[in-house]
């Protein structure tokens, strides 16, 4: 998968990135998102003890909490990158949140959800080359250290 | 650069909770970053955010000695707490901490060290969070992202009511609690224990006040709270006086325990059943050896069975399943009328390292 390491932190060109929130958007063949935490939020966090996510059907505006996540004595909102409306969650974070740290961009995905206006809301993320230099900004003005990547996390070459 | 500082002063259990978070809800862009001191003037329970409080506290106890139970939103574990503790609370706008939320706890902890250093108390930063002297936690921490804030809590232990505290949790027997109750004692410290004394709090303030703004490079402006952050705290209390709120999180129901007395400290209860007989193993681990362990039944007494030599010859050995197996092997065939088998008595033992490893989320 076509990605690239910035400070050992892994982002994949081939999302759509919410930069200064730390999520990510994956467009779904049926019209609908995925949206996860990057590998920059999980690195930041920590290793995650708990995930709770908003239950399906709640509809939720950009920048508003999707889920709630506890890591270490830290907790905080994953915030929705779109304006739409949840409509799966991943049940397999309440047993294993910390796939959030080992998976950040497969099995940790966070919910799905329907977007009210997917073009307008892609269009405000960004995407690809975009996305790298976004976040290469970002590390280097926030003074991010080298990502943490634990035990049994996805390798990307 | 000038920081607010507002001395809240005595305030109720639950205002003392609200504060930090009706700041952190109330806070716009031009909102200059707070640090708070309250005292509890009333004492309470107060249970983290993911916890379930009808698996953490015996409700009853609680009822009984009028005890309020808090939800807060920010992590760890349940604390009791009450009028022996100063609080201290920062709310402050993202970005201004660094980045990578260990580091909050870096920066946040420094100018507590050097307040217990001030009035001779050899403090120490602990682990992730943790403020340690003398191998006893001497503050407790916790950290969130409210709204748009980013909020650290912790607090100056002046002394510390262990009993309260032992009596509230639930805990699966009597030993469980008599563990519990020692290790409170033995690794929960306060000025009070440290110094044979309890400082003047004003003073405490004011060195901690220098250290502050020592430690962030800053000037601490004395200020009140804002109409809107009133507003917003009573908003706050509305919200965690409701049972839904407090009763929101439910985990699947099992008898098994794990409490973190400090960082280095653990005290579990595991259970494994097989053929009609319960074998529960009473672990506390520290520094990821066992210190103390007892095999029983679920009634905590011993059972029909024998272990012969196991419990002795695993105390003092480091939790590494290759070690705790070493130990069963030889130790089983002294074993009389064993109910579990080799493999299940290393995985009743291990089920304790595992769970602490999922509750701290360090291996």
């Amino acid at each position: 998968m076509a990605h690239e390491k910035i400070n050992g932190c892994v982002i994949l060109k081939d999302l759509h990135y919410a930069v200064e929130d730390n999520t990510w958007v994956r467009k779904n063949d049926d019209g609908t998102v995925t949206v996860g935490m990057t590998d920059v939020a999980q690195n930041l966090a920590g290793p995650i003890l708990h995930a709770k996510a908003k239950g399906a059907g709640t509809g939720r505006k950009k920048g508003k909490p999707i889920a709630t996540v506890e890591s270490g004595k830290w907790v905080g909102p994953v915030k929705s990158p779109i304006n739409g409306e949840i409509i799966a969650v991943n049940e397999a974070l309440a047993s294993d949140a910390q796939l959030i740290n080992r998976s950040p961009y497969d099995k940790g995905w966070v919910v799905k959800m329907k977007s009210e206006d997917l073009a307008a809301d892609l269009s405000a993320l960004v995407f690809g080359e975009d996305a790298i230099t976004a976040y290469k900004a970002k590390i280097e003005r926030d003074k991010i250290q080298a990502c943490n990547h634990i035990e049994g996390s996805d390798t990307y070459a | 650069m000038v920081v607010r500082l507002v001395d809240a002063g005595s305030v109720s259990g639950l205002r003392s909770q609200s504060i930090y978070h009706g700041l952190a809800y109330a806070q716009t862009n031009s909102t200059a970053n707070t640090v708070v001191l309250a005292v509890p003037e009333d004492p309470y329970l107060c249970i983290g955010y993911f916890q379930d409080v009808g698996k953490e506290l015996n409700l009853a106890y609680c009822e009984r000695h009028q005890l309020p139970i808090v939800r807060r939103e920010t992590g760890g574990g349940c604390v009791y707490i009450d009028r022996n503790q100063l609080f201290v609370q920062w709310i402050f706008q993202a970005g201004f901490l660094p980045r990578k939320v260990e580091q909050w706890f870096r920066v946040f902890n420094q100018p507590l060290i050097e307040t217990y250093k001030f009035f001779g108390i050899e403090a120490y930063h602990f682990s992730i969070n943790d403020v340690h002297a003398g191998g006893k936690k001497i503050v407790g921490t916790g950290a969130a992202t409210i709204g748009e804030a980013e909020v650290v809590t912790g607090n100056f232990i002046f002394n510390f009511n262990s009993e309260h505290m032992t009596q509230a949790l639930m805990v699966p027997n009597n030993m469980y609690r008599e563990y519990l109750s020692e290790g409170l004692k033995k690794y929960i410290s306060s000025f009070h224990h440290e110094l044979g004394y309890l400082p003047d709090p004003a003073e405490v303030k004011r060195v901690y006040v220098q250290n502050v703004e020592k430690t962030l490079g800053v000037r601490l402006q004395p200020d009140a709270f804002t109409d809107a952050e009133y507003q917003a705290m009573e908003q706050v209390e509305r919200q965690f006086e409701k049972k839904e709120w407090v009763e929101m999180i439910h985990s699947e129901g099992h008898r098994e325990r794990l409490v973190k007395i400090h960082a280095g400290v653990w005290l579990g209860y595991m259970e494994t059943e097989k053929n009609g007989h319960c074998v529960s193993a009473l672990i506390q681990m520290i520094d990821d050896r066992i210190d103390r362990l007892f095999i029983s039944n679920r009634e905590g007494t011993e059972g029909c069975w024998e272990t012969g030599e196991l419990e002795q010859k695993l105390v003092g050995q480091p939790m590494k399943e290759e070690v705790v197996r070493s130990i069963v092997v030889a130790e089983f065939d002294a074993m009389k009328q064993s109910p579990l088998d080799i493999d299940e008595w290393v995985h009743l033992i291990m089920k304790i390292k595992i769970s602490q490893q999922k509750m701290s989320g360090y291996g």
